[in-house]
Parts: C-alpha cells; sequence; structure tokens
C-alpha cells in the first residue's frame, strides 16, 4: 500500500525527477559551530540610527508573554523593521514560602515561574523609535514588564553558558 | 549679514499624556471568543497533578469507608494534608483579597482636574493660557529663546506649569506636530506675521505630584473630551498626533 502511494515516477517515466528542486537554490556553506556574530551600526550622525535594539518582555504568565511577543514581531514585520532574532531566555522558578507562626509552624508554598522574551531590532531610525515605543506601551497586557534596551556584549553572553573544564583547563595553560 | 530675521514666532508646547493604568473591558465579541476558548481549552486539557492527588484521595477514602476500618487506625498517626482541604484554604484566601475599584470616585464626580479619573485610557494636560487678549484652553507651551533646542524649550513649557520635569520623559528629540497660525491683521507686523506652535509628547513616569504649583486652571482629559475645549483647528492638528 504504502508502495503504491508514491508519487514519484520511475527513471523509465519521461516526468522522472519532475519535482526536483533542490539543485536549483544557492549552495549553503556548511553551519559551523560557533556563532560569533557582533554587528553594532552607526549610532551619532545626522540620521540617528540605532544599533542593535532589545525589546525584553517578562512575566508570570507565559501565554501573554509569548503572544505578546508573537504581536511585537509582527508589528515590527507590518512596519518594515529589520527583525534579527527573536528567542526566550531560560525560565527562572522562584518558591515562595509563608511561615505562619501561629501554634504550629506551617510553610505554604507557592511556585512561581518568571519567563522572558527577546525581539532583537535593527534599522530604528529615531524619529519613528518614540512612535513604536508608544504603540508597544500603550498595548502592553497587565502583568507584562517591558524593557527597551541596546544590544551589549553581555546581553550576548548571557544566552551562553559558561564551560568550566573548559575554563579550568585554559587556567591551567596560562 | 546675519540671519534675516523671521516672522514668525516659535513655541514650543508639551502634551502631557498619563497611561492607562487599567485595561479596557472587552468588547460583546471577545468575550464571547475569549469563553469559547476557554472552554475548547479545558476539553482539551488533561488534569494537573494537583488535580490527579485529589481524585487519588478521593479514592482512598472512598475505598476506607467500603472496606473495614482497619486502616483508620493508621490515619491519624501521619498528619496527611489533603488536597482538598488545600484548595478549601485557598479559596478563602481569594475571598479576603478585595481588588480595587475600576470607577473610582473621580469618575463619578467627573472631577476633571484629578488624575485618578478614566484609569483605562490616556489623560492630557491642558492649561488656560493668556495669548493677546484671549484666554484659551491649550497645551502648555512657551515661547522659544534662540538658542535652545525647541524639545528644551517644551521642557521649560512643563517645568513652568508643573514645577518638576523629572517625572515625564520625552522620547525622542523630534516634534510630533506643528500648529501655524496668522495673527489677526491689527497686531500683524512686517516681524510678527503669526506663530508656529511645535507639539512634543511626554509619559507622566509617577503618577503622584504635588499639584499646588499649578497657578491657572488646568484640566486633564481624554482624547474625547478635548473637542470639548479646544479651537477646531488646533483639535485638527492635535488629533493627527494623538493615538487611542
Amino acid at each position: 500500500d504504502a508502495l503504491v502511494s508514491c508519487h514519484r515516477h520511475y527513471r523509465s517515466r519521461p516526468t522522472h525527477g519532475i519535482g526536483r528542486f533542490k539543485y536549483l537554490l544557492p549552495k549553503e556553506a556548511p553551519k559551523k559551530r560557533k556563532d560569533k556574530v557582533q554587528m553594532k551600526e552607526i549610532n551619532v550622525g545626522t540620521e540617528y540610527e540605532y544599533g542593535d535594539v532589545n525589546i525584553q518582555m517578562t512575566s508570570y504568565d507565559m501565554c501573554l508573554v509569548e503572544h505578546f511577543a508573537q504581536y511585537v514581531h509582527k508589528l515590527c514585520n507590518r512596519l518594515s523593521i529589520r527583525v534579527n532574532e527573536s528567542y526566550a531566555m531560560p525560565t527562572k522558578t522562584n518558591e515562595v514560602l509563608f511561615l505562619e507562626e501561629r501554634g504550629s509552624k506551617m510553610q505554604l508554598d507557592a511556585v512561581l515561574t518568571t519567563h522572558q522574551r527577546v525581539v532583537q531590532i535593527s534599522g530604528l531610525s529615531s524619529t519613528f523609535a518614540p512612535i513604536l515605543l508608544e504603540v508597544i506601551q500603550s498595548n502592553q497586557p497587565e502583568g507584562v514588564h517591558l524593557l527597551v534596551k541596546e544590544h551589549t556584549e553581555a546581553d550576548f553572553k548571557s544566552r551562553l553558558k559558561s564551560r568550566p573544564e573548559l575554563e579550568e583547563l585554559l587556567a591551567q595553560m596560562n | 549679514t546675519a540671519a534675516a530675521p523671521r516672522p514668525w514666532r516659535l513655541f514650543g508646547a508639551m502634551c502631557l499624556l498619563r497611561l492607562p493604568r487599567i485595561t479596557q473591558p472587552l468588547e460583546k465579541e471577545e468575550e464571547e471568543m475569549a469563553a469559547l476558548m476557554g472552554q475548547i481549552e479545558l476539553e482539551k486539557s488533561h488534569y494537573s497533578d494537583h488535580e490527579i492527588r485529589k481524585l487519588e484521595e478521593e479514592e482512598q477514602l472512598r475505598r476506607r469507608k467500603e472496606s473495614m476500618y482497619d486502616d483508620d487506625d493508621e490515619a491519624p498517626g501521619k498528619t496527611v494534608i489533603m488536597a482538598q482541604d488545600l484548595e478549601d484554604k485557598w479559596e478563602q484566601k481569594l475571598l479576603q483579597f478585595k481588588a480595587a475599584p475600576r470607577i473610582t470616585d473621580a469618575d463619578k464626580n467627573n472631577d476633571r482636574t484629578s488624575l485618578n479619573r478614566k484609569l483605562d485610557s490616556n489623560l492630557m494636560l491642558l492649561v488656560k493660557q493668556k495669548l493677546g487678549n484671549q484666554e484659551l484652553w491649550l497645551l502648555p507651551q512657551v515661547e522659544w529663546q534662540p538658542g535652545e533646542t525647541l524639545r528644551s524649550t517644551a521642557e521649560r513649557a512643563m517645568a513652568t506649569f508643573l514645577g518638576d520635569h523629572i517625572q515625564a520623559k520625552i522620547l525622542g528629540n523630534a516634534p510630533y506636530g506643528i500648529y501655524k497660525y496668522k495673527f489677526p491683521r491689527a497686531i500683524r507686523t512686517e516681524d510678527n506675521v503669526g506663530a508656529k506652535v511645535f507639539f512634543f509628547k511626554a509619559f507622566l513616569q509617577s503618577s503622584d505630584f504635588s499639584q499646588a504649583e499649578l497657578k491657572e486652571d488646568y484640566l486633564w482629559v481624554t482624547k474625547d473630551e478635548l473637542g470639548d475645549y479646544l479651537k477646531s483647528e488646533y483639535l485638527k492638528k492635535v488629533n493627527r498626533f494623538l493615538l487611542d
């Protein structure tokens, strides 16, 4: 049954290889493991253009944050602002313990997870930036904290995990 | 020669916005949609840990009642917190919590000078100013001095009317709108044909400031109520840069 439902024709048929297209696409360079891309644009000039700008949204409610990040991404697409990346930072779990001291000590636990989404934008002109900020601010849902800042090395490094063995070996070498 | 003196006088005006503090209530379609989606999600979802625990404990209770009361001797030994007790505790806590009212007192009194008015829409500051021989309701404006940027003119306008300019944030250096008008023929001279007013927008960061500084009359109005106070031409230009 699975053999008969195959749509590809045999070699003797004239229509053999009718759906091929991968050979037409430009060749992609093989992916390397290390990603050290750091782009910084001119900030000072007659035409004020911001470099990479990070819009960070944090909240306890994951659905809200994700939907808001999607909304911001689509808004930037509509306004033809280039979006470099849109990624999520690891979630932080907080345990809230209540210590009630009425007779027997009770500890009520609550587990809160903080989620963070980041949308990275480049190519903002300074005449347009305040309008964009205002639109995002006025459409902020409740419970979502908004933070807009420029992209720095520290932000880039915070996404990477530290490798203690590598650092030990490097320290031994030096 | 130096630049010829321009016939227009320049003013910088500040549109101070207080951002909404609560979200606007949902429309009828939005509410229905939200209810439908909630229903679908509820039916599609699986049991959470807490619910599974609750079901297991209910089954244990039922089994103990049906079978002999042998297990009951063990139960008082260990203090087990049942899931049902936790739920009851949480419900009690919820009942104790009281949310702040959405419609504040200022809304009921329609007191337009207070900031607590419409918590779900933008509020703008309007001030009564004297221009020539007319007293008009305008966005606070101040004349431009040569040598300062238009943005600092707007900040000065805000400072003269509020006293403190730290709590409001102007986002960019570019003005949002412009309104130009010509003086009536009586006052018009060669140098003074008319005036141009440049509007800037700022957002109030904190809502509490001592409003004792304001000498003249002031109002906090929403976009719809602007029409009651501003002149039509002025209103048209101001409306162009106001988002709702």
